[in-house]
C-alpha cells in the first residue's frame, strides 16, 4: 500500500511538473528572475558573478569564451533546453556536482517552469 | 618629492561602507570626487567565488582581507604606567583592507541606537543622580538625537538589504519584532532569515523565563532584493562562511556591490587604490586642511592630493591615528583632560555559555552571519533598573550560529583532554551537538582609555605607531557579572546534558584572541570643541572642511554592533556636506 501511494505520488509529480512546464508564465518568470538578477544579466558580454544567460537556450553549458567556468560544468556536456535547464535549476549540485553557482535551487515546479518560459522568451 | 596632483573637490580617504557612500552621494551632487584606498581592487565574481573563498587558512589565519600588519599595526597596553608593545598578528580586532573595507569581511549585524546613548550622561544622571557615574568615567552626550537619525537608518537599512521584523512601528509595538526598539517609520525591506534550531530554542527558553526575543536584524538578504539605488542582491544561501569571508552570492550588505559600484561609474569620480595616506595637510593659519599626501604601496611613489574638502572614511583606529599624525586638533592627555584626540577609546565585552546536548543536531555548517534570536530586556530597555545592580550600560543576549568554521569550530564539554584520542572523539561526537549563548556588552568611556602616538615604535612608512591603552573598569566587571548570571539562568532552564557556564571577564584585556572588530571613539563628536573633535555633523571643529566619518566619531561604545550607526552617519553627513559646499564654514558656532 505504502509503495503504491509512494508511486501515485511520484506520477502525480512528474505529470504535475510537466504540466506546469507547458504552462510556464514568462511574465511571472521575469518577476522570477529577480532571485537570479544579482548575478546573471541577460544582456549579451555582460557576465557578473555568474555567465550571461543571453540566449540561453540552445547553448552548450560553459561555452561564453569570457567567462571563467567550473571544470565540473565544462565537463559536464549539458545543452541548455527547457528540460536541462529544469533539472539543472531543481538541484543544481545534484544536476552537476561541484558546479560553482552558489544557490541552493528552486523547489516550486511552477515558479522553475515560469522562470524557464521566460528565460526562452528572452533567448529568442 | 611628492609629485603634486590636480585640484579636486572632494578627496577620501579610505573606501568602505563611509566613503562608499559618500563618494556616491558627492559625486552625484556634483562634486569632483577622488578616494584613496590602501587595499586592492577585489569583487564578487573574481575574489569572492566558491570555491576558493571557501579557504578558512586564507582567510581566517593570515586574514587576506585585513590589515597587513607588517606594513602598520598598533603598540597595545592596559594602563598609562605600562609600556605598549606592538601587536604583531591581527588578534582582537581586523580592520578590513580592500576596497569595500570591513563591510566585505562583516556578518551584517545591523542595529539601531537609540537615545539611551545619544543622551547617556543626561538621561542617567537625570534618572540616579549625578553621583552614580563614576568620576573617571568620561561619557558624554553625543549632541544628536534618534529623532534626527531616523531617517538616515532607514536609508542605510534600505541600501543595505537588511532582513529583520520590526518591534515598533511609530509607536506601534508589533508582534515578533523587538519591543524596545525605537520607533521606526516603517518595516524592514526584508524579512527575517529562516530561524535555526539553537535560536528556535533559546527564543522559547527566553519566552518561557518573560523575556522577549525577536530576530537578530541583518544584512544578509532573506530573498532576493533590488534596493533603492538599483543594486541588486541575490538571496542568502545559508553557507556558514560570512564573517572574515566575502559573500559569493551577492547577499551580504556591502558597499563594493552597492554604493561603491554607481560611484564607479560616474565620470565625477575616480577611485585609486594601493594609495596609503600618511598626512592630511593644513593650510598656514591652520584654519582649514588642503588636502593629503600619499604614497603608493606598489611603486613607493609619493603625491600630493590637493582638495577643498578632506573626508576621513579609514577603519575607525587608522582615522585616528590620522589626525594625530597630521596635528588637527589637541591630542588628548589623560593626566590633564585636556586635547580630544584620542579620547574615549571603547571597546566591548561579553560572556558565552556553551549548551550540550545528546539528542540535538544543530548542523553549524548552515546558517548566515545573522542567524541569531536576540533579547533586549538588559539592553535598550529603559525599564530595566541598573541602580541596584549600579552600572551604566547594557548587554544583549543571543545565540544563533555565525560562520562555525568547519576547522576552527571544536566544541566539546569542560573536562576534555585538549588533544589526542579522546579530544578527537569528543569533537566528532560534540561538534553537531553543540550550542551557544552569548551576552555582548557595552563599554562606557573612562579617562585612561585612549589613544595617542607611540614614543618608540614606527610603520613602515617611518611614522609613529598608534598606541592603544585600554582596559576594563569596574563598570563592565558589573555589568558582565550581571549578564554572566543572566545567561547562565536562561542556560539552566534549557535542560542540557552538559553546560560550560558563562563567566564574567574580570582579567585584564588582552589583544590576542579574537573578540570583536567594534573599536570607537578617538575622534569624537559633540556639542563644544572642548568635549569633542566633531560637531554633530562630524564636521572638524579646527578645520571646517573636514569631515571624519565612522565609529572613531563615538563618544561611547554601546552592546549593540556599530554598522547601523555608522551607515546611517555617512547618509547623515553626505545630505551635510551638501549643504555646506553652499556655504562653508562651521556648520555649529563654538
Amino acid at each position: 500500500m505504502m509503495n503504491t501511494t509512494k508511486l501515485i505520488c511520484t506520477i502525480v509529480l512528474t505529470c504535475s511538473a510537466s504540466l506546469a512546464h507547458a504552462q510556464g508564465d514568462a511574465a511571472r518568470g521575469e518577476k522570477k528572475f529577480e532571485d537570479c538578477a544579482a548575478c546573471h544579466s541577460l544582456t549579451t558580454g555582460e557576465n557578473g558573478v555568474g555567465p550571461s544567460l543571453a540566449g540561453v537556450i540552445g547553448r552548450k553549458a560553459a561555452t561564453l569564451d569570457d567567462y571563467r567556468y567550473s571544470p565540473a560544468l565544462k565537463r559536464s556536456n549539458i545543452v541548455w533546453s527547457p528540460q536541462t535547464l529544469e533539472t539543472f535549476i531543481a538541484d543544481p549540485q545534484k544536476a552537476v556536482p561541484a558546479n560553482r553557482m552558489p544557490y541552493a535551487g528552486l523547489t516550486n515546479a511552477g515558479e522553475r517552469a515560469d522562470l524557464i518560459a521566460y528565460l526562452q522568451k528572452m533567448s529568442k | 618629492m611628492a609629485t603634486k596632483l590636480n585640484d579636486v573637490d572632494v578627496v577620501i580617504v579610505g573606501l568602505g561602507w563611509t566613503g562608499g557612500i559618500l563618494a556616491k552621494e558627492l559625486a552625484e551632487a556634483g562634486l569632483k570626487v577622488v578616494a584613496l584606498e590602501r587595499g586592492d581592487m577585489r569583487t564578487t565574481d573574481k575574489d569572492y567565488a566558491v570555491p576558493s573563498i571557501r579557504d578558512e587558512l586564507r582567510y581566517v589565519i593570515r586574514h587576506d582581507l585585513m590589515q597587513n600588519t607588517a606594513r602598520d599595526t598598533l603598540t597595545v597596553r592596559n594602563n598609562p604606567s605600562q609600556e605598549a608593545l606592538p601587536m604583531r598578528r591581527l588578534g582582537s580586532f581586523l580592520p578590513g583592507e580592500v576596497v569595500g573595507g570591513s563591510g566585505v569581511h562583516w556578518s551584517g549585524h545591523t542595529w539601531r541606537w537609540t537615545d539611551m546613548e545619544f543622551k547617556v550622561r543626561s538621561m542617567y544622571e537625570e534618572r540616579y543622580g549625578k553621583s552614580f557615574i563614576p568620576a573617571d568615567m568620561t561619557i558624554q552626550d553625543w549632541g544628536i538625537t534618534y529623532d534626527e537619525l531616523e531617517p538616515y537608518y532607514d536609508k542605510f537599512e534600505h541600501t543595505a538589504a537588511i532582513s529583520g521584523k520590526a518591534g515598533n512601528l511609530k509607536g506601534q509595538i508589533q508582534a515578533g519584532g523587538n519591543p524596545f526598539e525605537a520607533p521606526r517609520a516603517r518595516e524592514y525591506p526584508l524579512p527575517p532569515l529562516t530561524p535555526i534550531l539553537c535560536s528556535e530554542m533559546f527564543d522559547k527558553a527566553a519566552r518561557d523565563l518573560g523575556y522577549h526575543p525577536f530576530p537578530r536584524p541583518t544584512s544578509n538578504a532573506s530573498r532576493a532584493y533590488t534596493n533603492p539605488d538599483g543594486s541588486k542582491f541575490g538571496a542568502c544561501q545559508y553557507c556558514g562562511h560570512c564573517q572574515r569571508f566575502g559573500c559569493e552570492a551577492n547577499a551580504k550588505g556591502s558597499a563594493h556591490i552597492t554604493v561603491i559600484p554607481i560611484a564607479m561609474r560616474n565620470p565625477n569620480f575616480t577611485l585609486r587604490t594601493n594609495s596609503w595616506v600618511t598626512k592630511v595637510l593644513k593650510d598656514s593659519d591652520g584654519k582649514k586642511v588642503t588636502g593629503v599626501t600619499y604614497t603608493n604601496i606598489l611603486t613607493g611613489e609619493e603625491f600630493e592630493q590637493p582638495a577643498g574638502m578632506v573626508l576621513l572614511c579609514a577603519y575607525a583606529i587608522n582615522n585616528v591615528h590620522l589626525m594625530l599624525l597630521s596635528g588637527v586638533g589637541e591630542a588628548y592627555d589623560p593626566a590633564t583632560q585636556k586635547g580630544v584626540i584620542g579620547k574615549n577609546y571603547c571597546y566591548q565585552t561579553g560572556v558565552n555559555a556553551r549548551l550540550f546536548f545528546e539528542d540535538k543536531y544543530f548542523h553549524p555548517f548552515m546558517g548566515a552571519g545573522g542567524s541569531n534570536v536576540t533579547i533586549d530586556d538588559f539592553n535598550i530597555n529603559w525599564g530595566f533598573d541598573r541602580g541596584p545592580h549600579g552600572f551604566v550600560g547594557a548587554y544583549n543576549v543571543g545565540s544563533g550560529f555565525n560562520t562555525a568554521l568547519p576547522i576552527g569550530y571544536r566544541p566539546v564539554p569542560a573536562g576534555t583532554p585538549q588533544w589526542g584520542k579522546a579530544w578527537k572523539a569528543a569533537t566528532a561526537k560534540w561538534y553537531q551537538k553543540a550550542m551557544n549563548i552569548n551576552a555582548s556588552g557595552s563599554v562606557m568611556a573612562n579617562r585612561n582609555n585612549y589613544y595617542d602616538l607611540d614614543p618608540t615604535y614606527r610603520n613602515a612608512f617611518g611614522q609613529p605607531l598608534m598606541r592603544m591603552t585600554f582596559d576594563y573598569k569596574e563598570n563592565e566587571h558589573k555589568l558582565g557579572r550581571h549578564s554572566a548570571d543572566l545567561v547562565n539562568a536562561i542556560a539552566r532552564s534549557m535542560n542540557a546534558a552538559s553546560v560550560i557556564p558563562a563567566s564574567a571577564r574580570v582579567e585584564p584585556w588582552t589583544v590576542v584572541p579574537y573578540q570583536s572588530t567594534h573599536n570607537t571613539g578617538g575622534t569624537i563628536m559633540g556639542t563644544n570643541p572642548r568635549n569633542s573633535a566633531l560637531n554633530k555633523y562630524l564636521q572638524s571643529w579646527d578645520c571646517h572642511n573636514l569631515f571624519v566619518v565612522g565609529a572613531n566619531v563615538f563618544p561611547h561604545n554601546s552592546s549593540y554592533n556599530p554598522t547601523g550607526p555608522v551607515g546611517a552617519l555617512a547618509y547623515w553627513t553626505a545630505d551635510a556636506i551638501k549643504r555646506y559646499v553652499k556655504n562653508p564654514g562651521p556648520m555649529v558656532q563654538a
